[in-house]
């Protein structure tokens, strides 16, 4: 991918995992005062998709071929 | 060289450890320094072995110092920091052969024990040399067959010039010391080690400094095997000869892929769990008090979900070697190649999923005990195809009945027994009773040492020729093979009787009535322990004054017969091109299974 | 020529496998002990958590991953300055993180609850384990910062830069698991 993409889609993800962080703060200690283990595990699990995809780049365990970037 | 410059940085490293406790106030012998002792030791003994310089050189700008291989160093080379596979393979054999024959020997004492309902030794001791037999024979089964014979074997048996990464290799190994080191020391301290391998909370956070040596070894033990595993998933995944795809890799290979598996994943937890006891003992933290708020069977649920998978990881090797050398000395090809690599892969997705059967009498409801008694007898079914597998191939076969076909044999023999007693102890209602009565220690013996030690002692036998580049003598080895087979079945038949009868194991006495079965067991043990002189007397004058070996002394099919004995530094003078599956005998048509030739395979290494 | 590359680029590949199934391995320990945190105490949580604290940590963890992403992308590219740069800011915010940890997170913590309770026990477990990961990342940053000044990496052949960088995502990862189970659950 070329470089200044890269750096875009990086500053998309950590957009996103702020508005999520801020997500699970809100409700459970804020607005909603408690939150299930259920809400809270489900949004741990998005916002872990996001960095194993976009930061560490799990796809290119799958392209043995690609090499380095 | 490696091991004294090792242990003179290992002391200076411990003298760090306890003088940083002392700054901080801490008494020498409290768990605190001897826990800081230890971790400095460890650093300071890897380093010194080679990490520093072989490896660790490079990573300030510096340029590493060369390793010794297989050419070079005579045999001094066994005892440095070398990062060529068959070296290493060789050092994890004679390590582990050694500790073997010792565990061996503890088995003797407790024999002599029991061979009266009150022995010599007192409860304390008898526990230490029980435990210290369990925890070194846990350890034989996992490292020797992985460790030794798979380090050695597994990139030969696929055409690699090595594994994917030596320095790591070397470092699995050079972790092994310490935790020898660790257990004998522990072994001799006050209090010794009275909780079996097991070491369950809390019993084992109470007893002193002994038992903190134990949690520490057998956690480093841990490390070395889950850096072994990862070793060998990459290797095996990566490093394959041209047209070695994943339906022609020999069935060995597929054991130990599988027994990585596992290890990689499921070591941690053990790790986990002794590394919780180490905190509760160091820093006062509360997993295993439950009236601080901690779990009152924790322990036993996270060292469990490793303590299963564990015996496959002991197993499954031995399952891919037993069918290996049936396969060949059948002259067959194997009989339902895809069905046993299908079970083997079965076992590795079963057995994470089982591990209450060892806790059904710890009071946890109904119907959690019956979803695992039902996954457990799950487990029968992939078990069932491998037998199957070994059956048909030797089903109307010429075999040749040599030393290692003979153990293969063996195994099969003693494993059915195993696997059905296993039965018995899979169902909650029969369990019950059964729970830690020697009936347990028959069983387990009957898979472990009937099972894996068999298979062991088979692929010692099958590839001395190739590791030392001279024959042993075959009268000798099946003498050796009947003392045990015979012995072995009239120790450990007997012994699960006695666990009938109501005998409770990890007890130094029991009722007199079961005095005459008991000596009965103790005698044949001591005739099972002397046929291992036979087996060392054949080992050592074949290296010595052996018959010269040939490349390959039975006409097999598989690599790492396409190459001398012993092999060539990297292993194969070509690369090796694969061209047909590894056990086609006798069919009309196939190719060699591979050729080792000038211009033979066109591709690059990386195809 | 061909063939270096392609022998390079086999050799990283094998290097991002073998660093994968360490940290799927690593991440057992990690499943180990958030289990034991939900088997020993259920989802209770002490009302004197300090939730601003919590909140910090974590976005400062979030924020030096995005600059690990934004030192990846450049080296990747070639554009070594940029690559000293955020792996600087980096090195940094993680310093920050442990030292936030080590000097107002534990000390708060011994209050209200101990390493001899429940929750002290898997506060103090969780946290220990992960900072001694955070120390561990910082470290091999530390040497992928100075391998980059002397020259070491190119757009080709930084394995050891990516690798770091990969493991202190994973740093993070564990830890968008362990925030919710000490701070935010129950
Ligand atoms: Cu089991």
């Amino acid at each position: 991918m070329e470089k200044a993409a890269l750096l875009r889609v990086g500053v998309l993800v950590l957009v996103v995992l702020a508005v999520l962080t801020a997500v699970e703060y809100w409700v459970a200690v804020g607005g909603l005062g408690g939150a299930t283990l259920t809400l809270l595990a489900l949004l741990a699990l998005a916002k872990a998709a996001l960095i194993v995809d976009y930061f560490m780049h799990v796809g290119k365990l799958f392209q043995p071929e690609s090499g380095g970037h | 060289m490696s091991v004294i410059k090792g242990l003179i940085f290992g002391l200076v490293g411990f003298a760090i450890g306890e003088g940083l406790a002392f700054l901080v106030g801490q008494d020498p012998f409290s768990d605190t320094a001897i826990t800081l002792g230890y971790i400095f030791f460890l650093i300071g003994w890897l380093l010194g072995a080679g990490v520093w310089d072989h490896w660790a050189r490079g990573w300030f700008g510096l340029k590493d110092k060369p390793t010794p291989t297989l050419a070079s160093n005579g045999w001094m080379r066994y005892l440095m920091f070398s990062t060529d596979h068959k070296v290493i393979g060789v050092q994890y054999l004679v390590t582990f052969v050694a500790l073997f024959l010792l565990a061996g020997l503890l088995a003797m004492v407790i024999r002599i024990q029991l061979l009266n309902p009150n022995g010599p030794l007192d409860p304390q001791t008898y526990n230490t040399v029980m435990s210290f037999h369990g925890i070194v024979m846990i350890a034989v089964a996992v490292a020797t067959m992985i460790g030794g014979l798979g380090n050695y074997f597994v990139p030969l048996l696929i055409g690699a010039e090595d594994v994917a990464f030596p320095r790591i290799n070397a470092l699995s190994y050079w972790f092994v010391p310490p935790v020898a080191i660790l257990l004998v020391i522990g072994s001799l301290l006050p209090g010794g080690f009275q909780s079996g391998w097991r070491v369950y909370a809390p019993w084992a956070e109470r007893v002193g400094p002994s038992m903190l040596l134990f949690l520490m070894a057998f956690l480093t033990f841990g490390v070395s095997s889950i850096l072994g595993g990862l070793n060998f998933l990459v290797t095996i995944i990566r490093l394959r000869a041209p047209g070695m795809t994943w339906g022609r890799l020999p069935i060995f290979v597929w054991g130990i892929f599988s027994a990585a598996l596992l290890s990689l994943i499921f070591t941690q937890f053990v790790a986990t769990a002794l590394l919780m006891e180490i905190l509760d003992r160091v820093v006062g933290m509360a997993f295993f008090a439950p009236d601080q708020g901690g779990g009152a069977v924790l322990y036993q649920h996270i060292f469990w979900v490793y303590s299963h998978p564990a015996v496959y990881v002991m197993i499954l090797p031995g399952f891919g070697l037993m069918l290996e050398i049936i396969t060949h000395f059948a002259r067959k090809p194997l009989f339902g190649y895809k069905w046993a690599v299908g079970a083997l892969l079965g076992i590795v997705g079963l057995s994470d999923i089982v591990w209450v059967h060892h806790m059904f009498t710890s009071g946890l409801p109904d119907f959690i005990n019956a979803a695992f008694m039902t996954a457990t007898e799950l487990i029968s079914i992939p078990t069932g195809l491998i037998f199957l597998c070994a059956l048909g191939t030797i089903w109307q076969a010429r075999m040749r009945l040599t030393t290692p076909m003979l153990f293969a044999l063996g195994f099969v023999f003693n494993f059915a027994i195993g696997g059905l007693t296993g039965i018995f102890n899979a169902d909650v209602p029969t369990d019950l009773h059964l729970h830690n009565t020697y009936w347990v220690v028959g069983h387990f013996h009957y898979t472990i040492m009937g099972g894996e030690i068999f298979a062991l002692l088979a692929g010692m036998y099958y590839w001395f020729p190739k590791i030392t580049g001279r024959m042993y003598n075959e009268a000798l080895g099946k003498l050796h093979f009947w003392i045990t087979f015979i012995t072995f079945n009239l120790i450990f038949a007997p012994m699960m009787l006695t666990g009938l009868f109501g005998m409770n194991r990890h007890v130094a006495e029991y009722p007199p009535e079961l005095g005459g079965i008991n000596q009965f067991i103790s005698l044949f043990s001591f005739v099972l322990g002397a046929g291992f002189l036979v087996f060392v007397y054949n080992m050592v004058t074949a290296l010595v004054r052996g018959p010269k070996a040939v490349a390959n002394p039975w006409q097999l099919r598989t690599l790492e017969w396409h190459t001398s004995s012993p092999p060539p530094e990297h292993n194969f003078h070509h690369l090796p091109q694969v061209l047909a599956h590894p056990y086609d005998y006798g069919v009309e048509g196939v190719p060699a299974h591979a050729v080792v030739a000038a211009g033979a395979a066109a591709a690059p290494a990386s195809e | 020529m061909t063939t270096a590359i392609a022998e390079l680029k086999y050799q990283i590949y094998n290097r991002r496998l073998g660093l994968w199934l360490f940290m799927l391995s690593d991440s057992m320990v990690f499943l180990a002990l958030l289990a034991a945190r939900y088997y020993m105490q259920g989802t209770h949580r002490p009302p004197e958590v300090n939730q601003p604290l919590g909140l910090v940590l974590t976005s400062i963890l979030l924020a030096s991953s995005f600059f690990a992403n934004r030192a990846d992308a450049s080296i990747a590219h070639g554009d070594r300055a940029a690559f000293l740069r955020h792996i600087g800011i980096t090195i940094v915010l993680g310093v920050a993180f442990l030292i936030l940890v080590v000097a107002v997170e534990w000390p708060e913590a011994l209050h209200f609850a101990p390493p001899s309770t429940g929750y002290g026990t898997a506060l103090f477990s969780l946290t220990g384990l992960h900072a001694t990961h955070v120390l561990s990342g910082v470290i091999v940053l530390l040497f992928a910062l100075l391998k980059g000044k002397r020259g070491g990496y190119t757009a080709e052949d930084h394995f050891g830069a990516e690798g770091s960088i990969i493991y202190w995502h994973f740093v993070d990862l564990v830890w968008v698991f362990i925030y919710p189970t000490l701070y935010l659950v129950g």
